[in-house]
């Protein structure tokens, strides 16, 4: 049959499910939505949230990559958010993003340190730090939201970190293709990524070998925090008003991304573009609830029911392609 | 043999926890001196040389490099100073290529204004020679994931590895496990080889009479203990093996 000649593509990629389930869901979303999903402002909307999503699925992968798994980056995207639009009121947004990065790295480094020193397994102590981070920005922001005046929002370097559109699309998802490109050159064209993905295979091998595993597994989270900062910051700046529940539960979405993306949660085989397509196809079911008139407590529920069945639905792939 | 040891371990103790793996172990190892560590399973072997590699810190007692006494353990630095290790169970990762795996810790990079991009001409090149030269199935590449590979070929990378990159000392770690008889004499040579350009070669295995007929000198362990380290002139492959079956220490004395 020609379909077995897909079966060592599928072996090969494992973000080709995540793909399919792409295409099949854009379809009926494009064809039972009147109009309503498949337009651009709509498309627009879609990667504008993909592109923050998406810098903190990128993140995520790649500490996944390691065989850990960060699930504190919905607090430190919050934290970014407060950081940059606090500091962006009062000097220019090119610093404010920078100290968000910065704030973002700290949060990182401190979830790698003890994760590391500890040698707790990263679940929990991610998940303290969420709570801790979520705890600080409640009460940082003491349970208000607040915005960036008007005048302040007109700058370019404002307009250039999610604050404004080019080419018809918010600015955030330029900053997502440039961070896409650099990572995956990272991963698989220097040594770093080839340390990396060999800590995620194996740890005793890489460490036998006189890879510095410590020091990868938190180079891993420094990177994946300052992502999730960033996206804080962008999606701020998008917004124009941040409060201290931003980007609660969206380090599920962002795991769910990378695991439907093809992102072995046991470390060491990871897909920055599947990824990339977990975080839009999340962000098109997402909008296509919001066109269809969906009440919104019913996203994450319908979102659960699509992740185990595209989970399903990847195995059963895999499970033929690996069949003779 | 008249300079000073290459590697010399004294008063070695290691304890995992409550478990004393390694007790007052010391030994001495020469440049140009083909050295069978054996014993039994369980016997502290494998942890000894996983210390002479870095990969554990002893609880108590030194190590000394050429004469410098060795004040931090890790993979790293021991590959530095020129020791190649073929570990038993671990050192090739599943997930990454022959060439990828070859290089890991040490990869090749061309630097483009400033940044290390890796090499991977270089790479593919020397991994496939020796992969080739190891006689790997045809069809199998550089570019392969170690996956892929059967247990002896597995074997086989880490050994074409470690004797590409061989610097002062190479241990190998039961070297010929998973090998067919043809590939375990190669092996076998390959160890004189090395030691015979001057290498230091320590070669683990359970198989006194095997390692007998290429090594200058056997080491034995029990239970954590050296019990028993004389040259292959002094003592036959019986009367070594007899040394293992008791369990040691009867013929301790005679045998130094």
């Amino acid at each position: 049959m020609a379909l077995s000649a897909a079966k060592p593509l599928i072996r090969r990629h494992t973000e080709i499910g995540i793909f399919l389930i792409g295409a099949i869901l854009i379809v009926i979303f494009a064809s039972t939505s009147d109009g309503r999903w498949a337009n651009l402002y709509n498309i627009g909307t879609i990667m504008q949230v993909t592109a923050t999503l998406g810098l903190m699925s990128l993140g995520v992968a790649i500490v996944i990559g390691t065989g850990e798994i960060d699930i504190s980056v919905g607090s430190t995207f919050g934290m970014g958010a407060l950081a940059h639009l606090w500091l962006a009121a009062r000097v220019d947004p090119v610093f404010a993003a920078l100290v968000a990065i910065v704030v973002g790295a700290a949060i990182g480094y401190l979830n790698g340190w003890l994760i590391t020193r500890t040698k707790t397994p990263s679940l929990i102590i991610t998940l303290g730090t969420l709570m801790i981070f979520r705890g600080i920005a409640i009460a940082l922001t003491d349970g208000f939201s607040f915005s960036i005046p008007y005048a302040a929002r007109n700058g370019w370097t404002y307009s250039l970190l999610g604050g404004g559109d080019f080419l018809g699309f918010n600015t955030a998802l330029f900053w997502l293709i440039a961070t896409f490109a650099v990572l995956i050159v990272v991963l698989k064209a220097m040594p770093f990524g080839n340390r990396l993905l060999a800590v995620g295979g194996s740890a005793d091998s890489a460490h036998s070998r006189g890879v510095r595993v410590e020091r990868i597994k938190l180079s891993a989270f420094v990177i994946c925090g300052m992502l999730a900062a960033f996206a804080g910051a962008l999606e701020a700046g998008k917004l124009g008003f941040a409060d201290g529940s931003m980007g609660r539960l969206m380090e599920l979405q962002a795991i769910a991304s990378c695991v439907l993306g093809g992102c072995l949660l046991a470390g060491g085989r990871i897909s920055l573009i599947g990824a990339l397509m977990g975080a839009f196809v999340l962000s098109s079911i997402q909008s296509y609830l919001v066109v269809t008139g969906v009440q919104p407590q019913w996203f994450i529920l319908i979102l659960g029911l699509i992740v185990v069945g595209a989970a399903y639905g990847d195995k059963s792939l895999r499970n033929w392609a690996i069949r003779k | 043999m008249t300079q000073n040891p290459l590697i010399q371990v004294k008063n070695l103790d290691l304890y995992f926890g409550a478990f004393h793996a390694l007790k007052n172990v010391s030994v001495d190892f020469n440049a140009g001196e083909l050295i069978g560590l054996v014993g039994d399973n369980g016997a502290g072997k494998t942890t000894l040389i996983r210390v002479l590699c870095g990969i554990h810190a002893p609880t108590k007692g030194d190590v000394f490099f050429d004469g410098k006494k060795v004040e931090k353990f890790h993979p790293k630095l021991a590959i530095d100073q020129g020791i190649e290790t073929i570990q038993q169970s671990v050192g090739l990762c599943d997930n990454l290529s022959i060439a990828r795996n070859f290089y890991l810790g040490r990869e090749p990079v061309k630097r483009i204004l400033g940044i290390p991009f890796l090499d991977f001409a270089k790479m593919r090149e020397k991994s496939s020679r020796v992969i080739r030269q190891f006689g790997l199935r045809e069809n199998v590449s550089a570019d392969d994931e170690v996956e892929r590979l059967s247990g002896g070929e597995r074997q086989s990378v880490k050994i074409g590895r470690a004797v590409e990159f061989k610097n002062r000392v190479v241990i190998m770690d039961e070297p010929t496990n998973h090998l067919s008889v043809r590939e375990r004499e190669h092996v076998n040579e390959l160890a004189v080889q090395l030691k015979e350009q001057g290498l230091l070669v320590i070669y683990i295995t359970h198989d006194i009479f095997q390692v007998h007929k290429l090594a200058d000198r056997i080491v034995i362990m029990e239970n954590g203990e050296k019990v028993a380290d004389a040259s292959t002139d002094s003592m036959s492959a019986e009367a070594l093996e007899d040394v293992i079956r008791q369990g040691g220490r009867v013929v301790e004395k005679e045998a130094v």
